[in-house]
């Protein structure tokens, strides 16, 4: 499984004995957001960052952070799925606050090639069960279980 | 200093007997009832620091649980409920959790039995498999042939597995022996999204890929001859397994609904320990709408087991002739439901939604949803094993509606992390190993198979040996593995 480990950003897989637990970390918000789309696709498929196509615009809202990283990961996997191709890689524009958390965002996907665009894991969801964004002293921290 | 304490001290969990451990009650933490957990000394080692128990706690801690918070014997960390969780809300006043039945509705396994003896079908196994794996789409984004019209899919989500014998899958003596008859009739498919309908639209037929399987089995021992008898299974007799369930469909309800009920339960005064637990009130306009939901996804699952079903029998009478392609349907359970039942709950006839997650139903000899073939013996349990070692057949006893509201292991229950496998197998070649012992494995990706291999299960007897000591089931065969698809 795919990891990207340096300083300021990054995300690595974690263990959890039926599914699979992810970890990311940026030094502000919006990479955060950018980075735990990178690991649900290094989770769910191994992609050449080149055979990303089409973007493709992505909205969501949550009434908090945790919310807002449910819906915007599961966001993403459900286009992958509906789209029947492989999240490559997503940037995000805007990640604000007012009466609720909203972010504005392009995700890019690969149709399945069986060489540079492989499936991994079939991700169902991702679950709220220890869900959590917060921020530490040095990054901003972003963990989460998929189910898989 | 003293050493850290378990998740088993923090419970004070206590072992009742060689096969029960007990979370007692502690108001503390929010529980309304006591845990129960079905192990042996052996098995509960591994669970001591195991967020499963917190899970099982966790899930005593829900508005309207009755009886107890129960773990099956396969129990495991899940998310929100443990994987072999079960527990019991009252309708009256309690609440529905779309986690405590998970992404995957209906999930479950579908037994069908041949008149094929192993020697039979051992010297054709690379071509069963090969005509298996073109024939039942497999893996992350399998499609199916023909993608379905709005119009046929409410027919789908409506209907179950009648949709699918009505449509030229299978024979109406299949929905005899499928659990519900195949449908929940309580089904709302306006309560599936557009983005559900669409990631479910092609995947009828198709296996999906993780822990899901296609089996061909034979029994190796017969354990109880007679509901071996009554179930058409005897020693050496070749069998179909399939796991598999609601698909994009299913997953998308449970994302849907639990989005909502997130933002719900802060309305309704709903305090929990893990966001993952979601729930509303049983009688609330979001449970309602989540239980249409959640029928309308569990029937689209039994049309999906349905659908391949009808596939594997094309294959057996393509290879071994007609007779060899009837295949009748022992029975088809589902493992991730749940379900409006009647239970006696300290002395109390009492209506309760039992929520079944990684658990099978295992109704005793005599209930009336046991169907009619299988009254005498109880209703047929399935529990898969694993692709190295063995299933398992058993049948529902009393003991289980005294105990788990009727309710079993599903299957053995992952030991190890995906990781974890991955490292341990790093190196070996899983496959070749699995043909040397006789197994015929296919897959999409061949490189990731270690990551289901037996070394991450727990032994299947072993879990179905606690069940049967405590009561709630009778084994009665058990299957061993010819060929594997994997997705």
């Amino acid at each position: 499984m795919a990891e990207v480990q340096e300083p300021d950003r990054g995300h690595v897989a974690t263990q959890h004995t039926a599914d699979v637990g992810l970890r990311a970390w940026a030094s502000d918000r919006r990479t955060l957001f950018e980075e735990a789309a990178a690991g649900l696709a290094a989770i769910s498929a191994d992609v050449d960052p080149e055979a990303a196509r089409e973007a493709v615009p992505v909205e969501t809202d949550g009434d908090d952070l945790e919310q807002l990283a449910f819906t915007w990961l599961n966001e993403l996997i459900g286009l992958a799925e509906d789209r029947r191709q492989a999240l490559c890689r997503a940037e995000v524009a805007e990640l604000d606050q007012d009466e609720a958390w909203r972010l504005r965002a392009r995700a890019w996907f690969a149709p399945y090639d069986g060489s540079r665009v492989r499936p991994r894991l079939q991700v169902k969801a991702a679950t709220m069960h220890g869900l959590q964004v917060e921020e530490l002293p040095d990054r901003w921290e972003l963990e989460a279980y998929l189910d898989v | 200093m003293s050493a850290k304490t378990t998740v088993a001290e923090q419970l004070r969990l206590e072992r009742v007997d060689g096969c029960r451990w007990k979370i007692p009650l502690d108001p503390k933490r929010g529980m309304r009832v006591e845990g129960l957990v079905f192990a042996d000394d052996a098995m509960i080692m591994p669970l001591r620091d195991d967020p499963c128990l917190t899970q099982v706690a966790n899930v005593a801690t829900l508005p309207g649980i009755v009886g107890r918070s129960l773990g099956m014997p396969d129990i495991h960390w899940g998310y929100g409920f443990p994987i072999g969780g079960v527990a019991a809300l009252r309708t009256e006043d309690g609440v529905v959790s779309p986690g405590g039945i998970g992404f995957d509705i209906n999930c479950g396994v579908r037994l069908m039995r041949s008149s094929l003896a192993e020697p039979d079908v051992r010297p054709h196994l690379d071509r069963l498999a090969d005509r298996l794996f073109e024939a039942v789409p497999s893996g992350v984004g399998a499609r199916a042939g023909g993608r379905r019209g709005e119009a046929e899919l409410d027919q789908v989500l409506r209907r179950g597995a009648a949709w699918a014998v009505e449509a030229g899958y299978g024979t109406p003596t299949d929905l005899t022996v499928i659990e519900e008859r195949g449908r929940l009739a309580s089904a709302d498919p306006d309560q599936v999204s557009s983005r559900a309908r669409s990631r479910g639209k092609d995947q009828l037929g198709t296996l999906g890929s993780g822990n899901h399987f296609l089996e061909v089995q034979a029994v190796d021992r017969v354990l109880d001859a007679d509901a071996a008898a009554a179930l058409g299974l005897a020693e050496g007799q070749v069998t179909v397994m399939i796991h598999c369930g609601s698909r994009g469909l299913g997953h998308q309800v449970c994302t849907d609904h639990l989005a909502v009920m997130d933002r719900a339960r802060r309305r309704y005064g709903i305090e929990l320990p893990d966001r993952q637990l979601a729930c509303a009130p049983l009688g609330s306009p979001e449970g309602a709408a989540y239980l249409g939901a959640m029928a309308a996804a569990a029937n689209f699952a039994w049309a999906n087991r349905q659908i391949i079903g009808a596939a594997v029998r094309a294959v057996f009478g393509e290879l071994f002739g007609a007779r060899a392609g009837e295949l009748p349907l022992v029975y088809d359970v589902s493992h991730n439901m749940a379900k409006i039942e009647e239970h006696l709950i300290d002395g109390r006839r009492m209506e309760v939604c039992v929520h079944r997650k990684g658990a099978t139903r295992a109704f005793p000899a005599g209930h009336p949803a046991v169907p009619e073939p299988y009254r005498s013996v109880g209703q047929p349990v399935l529990i898969p094993g694993d692709m190295g070692r063995h299933s398992m057949v058993a049948v529902g006893l009393p003991g289980a509606m005294e105990e788990t509201f009727g309710s079993s292991c599903h299957g053995a229950g992952r030991l190890l992390s995906r990781h974890a496998a991955l490292r341990q197998l790093r190196g070996q070649n899983l496959v070749e190993q699995l043909r040397r012992d006789g197994i015929v494995v296919r897959a999409e990706r061949r490189d990731l198979l270690a990551e289901e291999a037996s070394v991450a299960y727990k032994d299947v007897e072993a879990v179905v040996r606690v069940a049967a000591a405590a009561g709630h089931v009778l084994p009665v065969v058990r299957l061993k593995p010819l060929a594997v698809i994997k997705g």
